[in-house]
């Protein structure tokens, strides 16, 4: 089996769905603190009060911790090798994220696609992770890029 | 353009360019925010154990560069909202590097209130490590 052998069931399908403890106002001004954000509105309590949101919310990208609890399902896991890597993301953000709020990360397998360049095959497999708030809205579609190189002929027989 | 006069939807144009902003990726900085991250991973973290994955040294995770974009976004344009962030990560973003993150509005759209950018990141050889554009909006 290869890479190219996975099965197109897998699209579409959600594999994984974990749900985290309720956010802390600690954590967001941790996460924004140790990326050097300056903006009030992400690690002050009181003065965010007085910004767009009435109150603390996470920087955007703090989505990106939400990672689920199995970046992907077993049929893919087992193609992916060492030389695998993240090659992006694609994030739409939509609702805020508060402290107290609950978020549960649903992923499902988006895209399996094949590109050949000079240095041979590459695969791309996209998994989105959508992460929703206790109220059932939509807080962010991250949508990340996995590339993986072909394998040479010989390690395919093997 | 002035950060001050980013903060006007009405005096922004396509081509403006943004502020070159110049990141230090230090060590100490990357290790602390992989682990608020939960990547405490040793790629991220140690010079030692991202070499013995093969890797030349340690290196930045993508969640973290692409986040400095988004860093940069909301400075050039305070009051925007980030509607959405698009990247490729194109190359190791090696620790111990000093980063320029460049910025241009590509398209506006009036009547949305909104602005496309390209953003980047690169090296001091000019290389773009991680390359994207991005969506903001104005509230009305």
């Amino acid at each position: 089996m290869s890479f190219a052998d996975i099965p197109r069931s897998v699209l579409g399908t959600e594999y994984d769905s974990m749900s985290y403890p309720a956010v802390t106002a600690a954590e967001l001004i941790e996460y924004a603190r140790s990326l050097g954000v300056t903006d009030p509105i992400y690690l002050d309590e009181q003065a965010a009060k007085q910004g767009p949101h009435g109150g603390l919310v996470a920087f955007p990208t703090y989505v990106v911790k939400l990672r689920g609890g199995k970046m992907l399902p077993p049929e893919v896991a087992k193609e992916m090798s060492r030389d695998g890597f993240d090659a992006g993301k694609d994030i739409e953000f939509h609702a805020p994220i508060r402290p107290g709020d609950t978020l549960t990360a649903s992923s499902t397998i988006r895209e399996i696609y094949e590109k050949t360049g000079r240095s041979g095959s590459m695969y791309f497999v996209v998994f989105r992770t959508q992460i929703r708030n206790q109220r059932d809205e939509v807080v962010a579609n991250v949508d990340s890029r996995l590339m993986q190189r072909g394998r040479k002929p010989q390690e395919q027989a093997r | 353009m002035s950060p001050s006069a980013a903060r006007a939807f009405e005096a922004l144009e396509p081509g403006d360019e943004f502020p070159v902003v110049t990141i230090a990726l230090d060590k100490g900085f990357v290790r602390n925010h992989a682990c608020a991250i939960d990547m405490n991973f040793g790629r991220f973290t140690d010079d030692e154990a991202a070499r013995g994955e093969g890797l030349p040294g340690q290196i930045t995770p993508g969640n973290m560069t692409l986040a400095l974009l988004a860093r940069c976004l909301v400075e050039w344009l305070p009051g925007a909202r980030l509607t959405r962030l698009g990247t490729t990560f194109r190359g190791l973003a090696l620790t111990g590097a000093t980063v320029k993150v460049i910025g241009t509005i590509t398209e506006k759209d009036e009547a949305g209130r909104s602005v496309e950018c390209d953003v980047w990141m690169e090296n001091p050889e000019g290389d773009r490590w991680v390359i994207g554009t991005a969506t903001l909006s104005f509230r009305p």
